[in-house]
């Protein structure tokens, strides 16, 4: 379970540039729950999400995880709960290192051994089966450098490796935004698949209406750093892309036009 | 070149094998450019030296030779960490200060190690000529290192620290503390460049105050000797580039100051030493701009 307590998030505070970019976020998010977030750039989408994994402080509030307060804990202690992928294939993998040396980091998650060797055969068996999920003969391909990969391979590889170590939480912020309709459907299935596994909370940030009403099981909209609507049941799914528009539209009285339809209203 | 001066220069390679491994760990495995080597390879020569002199087992001393280029290691991770001082700026600060603590460590500009006992003392027994002993115990101790080094890199903790350079979001998003990691591989690096700097006073017998200026420069034309010569993702062949690439890089400094037609004398070593490493940092600048200014021009057409 996941709670935020009136979290607050404040860039730049005291200078001109000075940036609320959250107001006081409530919410909770009962364990196994799989929550789609969605809103305008600049709404607070990715602080929200980094506030939870740790990479930003906030700056009032409070966050729990069950009913631990979390609050002071650093991004590196909260990796024991909680896994993410982020929107730039590159951010999530060392394009440096080989796949498997990758996967190794991914696998120190939350039990980080020290001076034992990072890789094993018994270590390679079990990267290669995950790979081999993915149906794109990575498997065979251990050794090669991350960085040879094309973005939708290394998003893959990134969703298999949060899912190495038991988590609770899984963070996506944009995961398939960067990647072309096909892959983004094959990264979301394996999210899916990955999600029904291991019964994690999701919060899973999306630029797409569609997909944002397809998986998990409620839908909050974020804007000028707040929850402006939460959705969920039966309304939900009698929800369609034309009503979540109208309801973008009633929060934006003075009219403005959505950044992108065609990236909204697409799969 | 004389059999005699051969020696000497694979002595120097592989003693500025350490110093390259160490330039590796911050410059490469940290991507965090440090300076600080140039006053800890003194630092390390300064107090083994004064630590024989003064009565010290030179193990001993060695040993602490390389806390202390550790200890100054930790200072500019720390500078940099906890003040937010740019990595160069901090470790120059560093540098600076160690040319004082260098000179009140050894209390003149130099020392001399004429009859003390040095680290190679237990082997002089052997019987082995002075001049081989001191190559092959050098190269004992950097071949002995970098299979250490080579070996950390790839346990779960120097795999830590490598991600920490390649990519701190993604290492920290996988519960890698990353400051720890730039604390633990700056002092490890300064520890080895100390280390060499030890043992360069050990094998020539002496420590001076003004030693330590360009190591830096050769330890990254090490570097980029190594990894032109070999590409390899293991970490073993990579370590022992850098090692290759200084007996390599040594090994060209002491043809071209012998061949007396080119007419390089000793003092011109900076100057050379500066220009390969400036080509072989701006050759990529200047391939990446010309392959974007290409690429702009085929997707005009
Ligand atoms: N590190 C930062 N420094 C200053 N402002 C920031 C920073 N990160 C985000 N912001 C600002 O905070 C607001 C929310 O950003 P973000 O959470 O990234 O929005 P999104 O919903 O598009 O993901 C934006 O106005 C953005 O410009
Ligand atoms: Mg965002």
């Amino acid at each position: 379970m996941i709670r935020c307590e009136h979290l607050k998030v404040t860039f730049n505070a005291g200078l001109a540039t000075e940036k609320r970019a959250l107001r006081g976020v409530n919410l909770t998010i009962p364990q196994g729950e799989f929550i789609t977030v969605i809103g305008s750039n600049g709404a607070g989408k990715s602080t929200l999400l980094n506030t939870i994994a740790g990479d930003i402080r906030s700056s009032a509030g409070r966050l729990y995880f069950d009913d631990r307060d979390v609050t002071a804990l650093s991004a590196a202690a909260r990796t024991r709960d909680v896994a993410r992928v982020f929107q730039d294939p590159l951010a999530g993998t060392c394009g440096d290192m080989t796949i498997e040396e990758n996967m190794a980091l991914a696998y120190g998650r939350g039990n980080r051994g020290g001076l034992r060797l990072a890789l094993n055969e018994r270590l390679r068996q079990l990267f290669r089966e995950q790979l081999s999920r993915l149906n794109l003969g990575l498997e065979d391909r251990l050794d090669a450098k991350m960085g040879l990969l094309s973005g939708g391979q290394r998003q893959s590889v990134s969703l298999l490796m949060s899912a190495l170590q038991p988590s609770k939480i899984l963070l996506l912020d944009e995961h398939t935004a960067a990647l072309d309709p096909k892959t983004a459907a094959l990264v979301m299935d394996i999210t899916d698949q990955i999600v029904a596994e291991k019964k994690l909370t999701v919060l899973m940030v999306t630029h797409s209406m569609r997909q944002a009403l397809d998986h998990g099981s409620r839908t909050i909209m974020m804007h000028e750093g707040q929850v402006a609507f939460d959705l969920s049941g039966e309304e939900r799914s009698q929800y369609g892309v034309k009503d979540l528009l109208n309801l973008f539209a009633q929060i934006r009285p003075d009219g403005e036009e959505l950044d992108d339809d065609k990236l909204l209203l697409g799969a | 070149m004389s059999l005699f001066s051969f020696l000497g220069t694979l002595e120097i390679g592989f003693i500025f094998g350490l110093v390259a491994v160490g330039v590796y760990l911050t410059f490469r495995v940290l991507d965090f450019p440090d300076l600080t080597v140039d006053g800890s390879f003194t630092l390390g020569a300064a107090l083994a030296a004064a630590l024989i002199l003064a009565g010290v087992n030179p193990y001993l001393a060695t040993l602490c030779a390389m806390f202390g280029g550790a200890a100054a290691g930790l200072l500019t991770a720390w500078l940099n960490l906890r003040f937010n001082i740019l990595h160069l700026l901090a470790s120059i600060l560093t540098m600076t200060a160690l040319y004082t603590i260098n000179l009140r460590v050894m209390g003149k500009p130099n020392l001399a190690l004429i009859a003390e006992p040095t680290v190679l003392s237990p082997f002089e027994s052997l019987g082995i000529p002075n001049m081989y002993l001191k190559v092959i115990f050098v190269a004992a101790v950097v071949i002995a290192v970098g299979l250490l080094l080579a070996w950390f890199l790839n346990t779960q903790y120097g795999m830590a620290m490598r991600a920490t350079g390649a990519n701190p979001r993604m290492a920290q998003a996988n519960g890698i503390v990353i400051n720890e990691k730039i604390y633990a591989g700056l002092a490890l690096s300064n520890g080895l460049v100390a280390l060499a700097g030890a043992l360069f006073a050990q094998t020539n017998g002496f420590a001076d105050s003004t030693m330590g200026i360009g190591t830096i420069v050769v330890g990254l034309a090490a570097v980029i000797v190594g990894e032109s010569l070999l590409n390899s993702r293991s970490m073993l062949v990579i370590v022992f580039s850098c090692i290759l690439g200084s007996l390599l890089y040594r090994l060209a400094v002491s043809v071209a100051l012998n061949a007396d037609f080119i007419g390089f004398t000793t003092s011109d070593l900076n100057l050379i030493t500066a220009v390969l490493v400036g080509l072989a940092l701006i050759l990529p600048h200047f391939r990446r701009e010309w392959k974007a200014r290409k690429a702009a021009q085929g997707g005009a057409a």
